[in-house]
């Protein structure tokens, strides 16, 4: 049998490689443990035609958080974080565009030209949300407090926002008591008055969930986001090689500090031994033996598949199971032979390349996007997506062969629990999105020389998400903080003890922000050193 | 100059009414005043055709708190209610469901659906009773400010917070979920008989403009469970009557009291001088001077029409534009020959004695919920039937019966018509739709009442004719309904108060908007803020 490890690591996506950076740095040995031959998990960059290269299913790291950057020296292995000028360029059927910059009084001279309602509109929604953002900032990197149990460090902790809370001015105060159950729709609409506008920002509130901007509870995304990035027009940060430049970045931060990482191996279960886990069994047989198993994996592959249910309370079982994470992303991957064009760029710039660099939004209003969900509820990917585009290789060449380009096309909604077969369906679905876009862009077909779609079920089988989720779980209002994933279990420990959880599935979810792993590894360390 | 009273109350509903009864029991001189000729607001009775009496707008009763009844001695007043027995969902395939009050009857019916289902329902009948004893003191409640905490809000919070922390963990769960789940996803975790859950969700929609699937739609479904007669949780009945017979027992109760009422008196406005009401000016010029005036009508009315927006702070004004009504149902309100026979059942059986529900499926409701998103009414709408004649003869001619239908989705704003255009074809789709599940229904139909939101508007004083003075959703309930900071009945206007639905707790036949307004304004006169 293997020496006994101080800590096991399931999975090597952001979370699972956070957490074992700071568990090796902290002076435990961990060992990741990665059934593909890559590790990222869903932050990974992957050549999908020859000689192209892309983010293969996430493509922003907007909110990966900067102190753990810092803390991890990620810059001197090798991240390299790029921020266009242009956050959101969104066209419109009649030509029209929109440009938001990450200045957003420059963003608000923009919209002035249009109209001086949104202009003002804009500047009032994005101050606001960086005065609520920065109340919540410190919930990001918090472990939410046990209801029943809660210690005094979380007391603490939540006096602490308590105060800031009582500091916001009154309406911001209001604000965030009353905005986070709202419909997003309802939300820009008390701010602006265009149409395109209005959808821009109502689809940060659906972006990886099972919701339209007409379900209640949507502006909460919003919200949340606003603690990592408060800017109006939402994060457009991208990665230098992809966002597998931050997972690479991560792996050789957590080797520094004395992290050992295997990649193609599968974990077949966790084991136990009266009632607490003791290591980890590979498929293989090898058993490794550890004082502490980390789970990278979603809550419900990791407490249904790999946990023996006799280890669990029937009633547990029952409530991970209705844990919900039915995905309803899908991913498109294009070569292209050259930069494609869209007309109502030139509505918003001289520059096609400038106006491209950031993410592109296609969904011009709120019907639109809330259509695009109702064919998920009844089981059918939308026949017009709504789709948040980017061109990486405008910032970052090296992607593709020289002159070519790649975009990339994270689009909704398309529902793990589709009507038919999703094996079947997969290159209907592409097409549809590549119309969604053609739509604004009529000679991109002609660019097309390579085309990878990634269905939920892809997601699912070869990215190991259960339902395909990109956030391991729906972020809906009864789903989050002290209730992610389940309520009193949100302290990144589960029943079997020595099992913990650090991926998106805990607090504070999914969006590459690194904040579960680095939160589970001050628990598990703190409980290691006892 | 007219007498001087203590108090002048805006609407004789039962809201106004019974704040009415409960200021001038406590010795203060009160009077009422009712735009129409009938008291009751939404809780009339009228004899729409000869020889038919209608419950016109509210047709059952549950929610009426139970101290109110006892308080205000309403059975000596006249109050009689028979139980309405049992809610009776028929299904296109011929199948159908039907829950009764016998309990083990409703068991064995579920079972013929499902027998995990028949387990189930026991456990959920449960679990929401103790929910409901969670909730109902907050009920009875004046929501404290959580922006500016004294101690008496500070008390009451951490009331509430003890409250919660003594319930189980399985309750704090379940209560969790109620305050933030959809109504479908709820019950998804108790039930998978698809006919179950449609009928079930659909007590989470009424009044409100979202869909089965919307979260925030399981606490509508709480709401509507802690209707309670004589003490028995989840009974629903009628009023010996018709719903008007507890407006009459009320203002019965009322005018003993010592409350004058005058009908047929429209107000134009209320009087402020230096900051402060100080009486009301009616439509014909007529003014009554009052120390006090308490509006039950909703805040749209109260503030914008009676009010005025230059009286009132800028903040105030934006809120209460805000302030969502959204109506989104109408009633169809029918004189019968003979009964509708049910291809399901057939015949005149006890199965038509309670609710007949109209909601074969949960996609069903989802797909009623789309038209209205999109600014049309449902082409198969969800209905509740009533057919109170066979519980109280005395509505309608021997033989003959009166039926109301309460239909959703209606919405108020229609995209491409209007109201009185529509009218009649909104009619025309509810019969067809009942129709289909009962073949002589089109040839039994001796009269037809259609009540669009927009009747409700113009004809019953509710804007946009939401039947709770604004919508149940969770950024307009508490402490925010029906507007940030406002949720203690008082207004900016000082000696101004609200007592309506569009107050804590919201709509429904309650009464405890009129009777906490009643309280807060007695409290606050003590302390000479009057």
């Amino acid at each position: 049998m293997a020496e006994k490890r101080d800590v096991v690591v399931i999975g090597a996506g952001p979370n699972g490689l956070t957490a074992a950076a700071y568990l090796a740095k902290a002076g435990f040995r961990p060992v990741v443990l990665e059934r593909r031959d890559v590790v990222g998990g869903l932050a990974v960059t992957e050549e999908f035609a020859p000689g192209f290269r892309v983010s293969s299913v996430l493509h922003a790291a907007g909110p990966f958080l900067p102190a753990i950057a810092r803390d991890l020296d990620l810059t001197r292995h090798g991240l390299s974080l790029l921020q266009p000028d242009v956050r959101v360029f969104a066209p419109a059927p009649d030509g029209r565009a929109i440009l938001l910059y990450g200045d957003a009084a420059k963003t608000a001279r923009e919209l002035e030209k249009t109209s001086p309602h949104d202009a003002k509109g804009y500047i009032a929604f994005h101050e606001s949300l960086g005065r609520i953002g920065k109340v919540l900032q410190p919930l990001v990197t918090m472990t939410p407090p046990s209801i029943d149990d809660p210690g005094l460090g979380a007391i603490w902790d939540l006096l602490g926002v308590g105060r800031r809370f009582r500091a916001l001015p009154r309406r911001d105060a209001f604000r965030l008591l009353r905005w986070g159950p709202m419909a997003v729709a309802d939300l820009v609409a008390e701010f602006f008055e265009t149409e395109l506008l209005r959808a821009v920002v109502a689809a940060r509130g659906i972006f990886g969930a099972f919701a339209g901007p007409w379900s209640a509870g949507t502006s909460l995304g919003v919200i949340l986001q606003a603690a990592t990035d408060s800017n109006a027009a939402g994060p457009a940060t991208f990665v230098r090689g992809g966002m597998g430049a931050l997972t690479q970045a991560l792996a050789t931060a957590a080797r520094g500090f004395g992290a050992e990482i295997r990649t193609g191996v599968t974990v077949a279960r966790i084991a136990t031994k009266d009632g607490a886990a003791t290591g980890v069994v590979l498929s293989t047989g090898e058993e490794i033996p550890a004082r502490a198993v980390v789970s990278n994996a979603d809550p419900k592959r990791t407490l249904l598949g790999l946990v023996d249910p006799i280890d669990l309370d029937p009633d547990f079982i029952q409530k991970i199971r209705n844990f919900r994470a039915m995905g309803a992303v899908a991913k498109v991957n294009l070569a292209l032979s050259g930069l494609p064009e869209f007309p109502a760029a030139k509505a918003v710039g001289a520059d096609a390349k400038n106006v491209l660099s950031g993410r592109i939004h296609i969904g011009p209003d709120i019907d639109y996007l809330e259509r695009a969900y109702d064919a998920a509820k009844y089981g059918d990917f939308s026949p017009h997506p709504y789709c948040d585009v980017t061109i990486p290789t405008i910032t970052d060449p090296s992607l593709a062969p020289a002159g070519k380009h790649v975009l990339s096309v994270v689009a909704q909604f398309a529902p793990y629990k589709l009507k038919g077969d999703w094996k079947g369906r997969r290159e209907a679905l592409g097409d549809a999105v590549v119309d969604a876009i053609a739509a604004y862009s009529p000679g991109l077909k002609g660019l097309v020389t390579g085309r990878q779609v990634l269905t939920p079920l892809d997601l699912e089988e070869t990215y190991g998400a259960t339902g395909g989720h990109i956030f391991h779980g729906e972020p809906a209002l009864d789903q989050l903080f002290t209730m992610r994933p389940l309520l009193n279990w949100a302290q990144y420990r589960t029943p079997v003890r020595g099992l913990y959880l650090c991926g998106s599935g805990t607090h504070p979810g999914g969006g590459v922000t690194g904040a579960p792993g680095f939160n589970a590894s001050r628990e598990i360390a703190k409980d290691l050193k006892r | 100059m007219s007498a001087k009273y203590d108090v002048v109350v805006i609407g004789g509903g039962h809201n106004g009414l019974i704040h009415a009864a409960y200021l001038q029991k406590a010795g203060k001189k009160v009077l009422v005043l009712e735009r129409r000729h009938v008291l009751g607001g939404a809780a009339v009775t009228e004899e729409v055709f000869p020889g038919f009496k209608f419950s016109v707008c509210s047709y059952v009763v549950s929610l009426l708190r139970p101290e109110i009844i006892r308080d205000l001695e309403l059975p000596r007043h006249g109050l009689e209610i028979l139980p309405l027995d049992g809610t009776f969902t028929p299904m296109l395939n011929g199948d159908h469901l039907w829950r009764v009050n016998d309990h083990a009857k409703t068991r064995r019916e579920i079972a013929r659906h499902s027998k995990l289902d028949a387990e189930a329902y026991d456990e959920y009948g449960k679990a929401m009773a103790d929910m409901g004893r969670f909730v109902k003191p907050i009920l009875s409640m004046t929501p404290p400010d959580p922006t500016k905490l004294d101690w008496k809000g500070l008390q009451d919070l951490l009331f509430l917070g003890k409250r919660f922390r003594g319930l189980s963990g399985e309750d704090k769960y379940n209560q969790i979920q109620l305050m933030t789940m959809s109504a479908v996803d709820f019950l998804d975790q108790w039930f998978e008989t698809d006919v179950l859950k449609a009928t079930m969700s659909a007590s989470g929609i009424i009044g409100t403009f979202l869909g089965v699937r919307s979260p925030g739609t399981a606490y509508v479904l709480l709401h509507h469970y802690m209707g309670e007669i004589d003490g028995a949780f989840r009974s629903w009945g009628f009023a010996r009557g018709g719903t008007g017979a507890i407006s009459n027992a009320i203002a019965d109760a009322a005018r003993e009291a010592g409350v004058e009422i005058r009908t047929q008196t429209p107000i134009a406005r209320i009087q402020v001088k230096g900051g402060k009401a100080a009486g009301v000016v009616l439509e014909n010029g007529e003014e009554i001077d009052a120390r006090v005036v308490s509006s039950s009508v909703d805040p749209r009315l109260t503030f914008m029409k009676m009010v005025g927006e230059k009286e009132l702070p800028g903040d105030f004004v934006d809120d209460i534009k805000r302030y969502k009504f959204r109506g989104s149902s109408g009633k169809v309100n029918l004189a019968l020959d003979a009964l509708p026979d049910f291809k399901s059942i057939p015949g005149a059986g006890a199965h038509l004695r309670g609710a007949i529900s109209i909601s074969p499926s949960v996609e069903y409701m989802e797909r009623a919920y789309d038209d209205a998103k999109y600014g049309r009414f449902s082409r198969r709408p969800y209905i509740d039937i009533v057919i109170p004649t066979l519980t109280d003869p005395s509505l309608a001619p021997p033989g003959k019966h009166v039926m109301s239908c309460f239909v959703q989705y209606a919405p108020y704003n229609l995209k491409e018509s209007d109201w009185d255009k529509e009218k009649e074809n909104f009619g025309d789709t509810v019969v067809d739709t009942i129709a289909e599940h009962a073949p002589n229904f089109k040839s039994i139909i001796k009269h037809r009442q259609v009540v669009t939101p927009l009747d409700l508007e113009r004809e019953w004083g509710l804007s946009e004719g939401n039947i709770f003075q604004g919508e149940l959703t969770l950024e307009q309930l508490f402490f925010l309904r029906p507007a940030p900071g406002w949720a203690q009945y008082r207004t900016p206007i000082r000696n101004l108060y609200m007592c309506g639905s569009a107050t804590h707790p919201g709509g429904g036949i309650m009464g405890a908007n009129g009777k906490n307004a009643a309280f807060k304004l007695l409290e606050d006169w003590k302390r000479g803020k009057v």
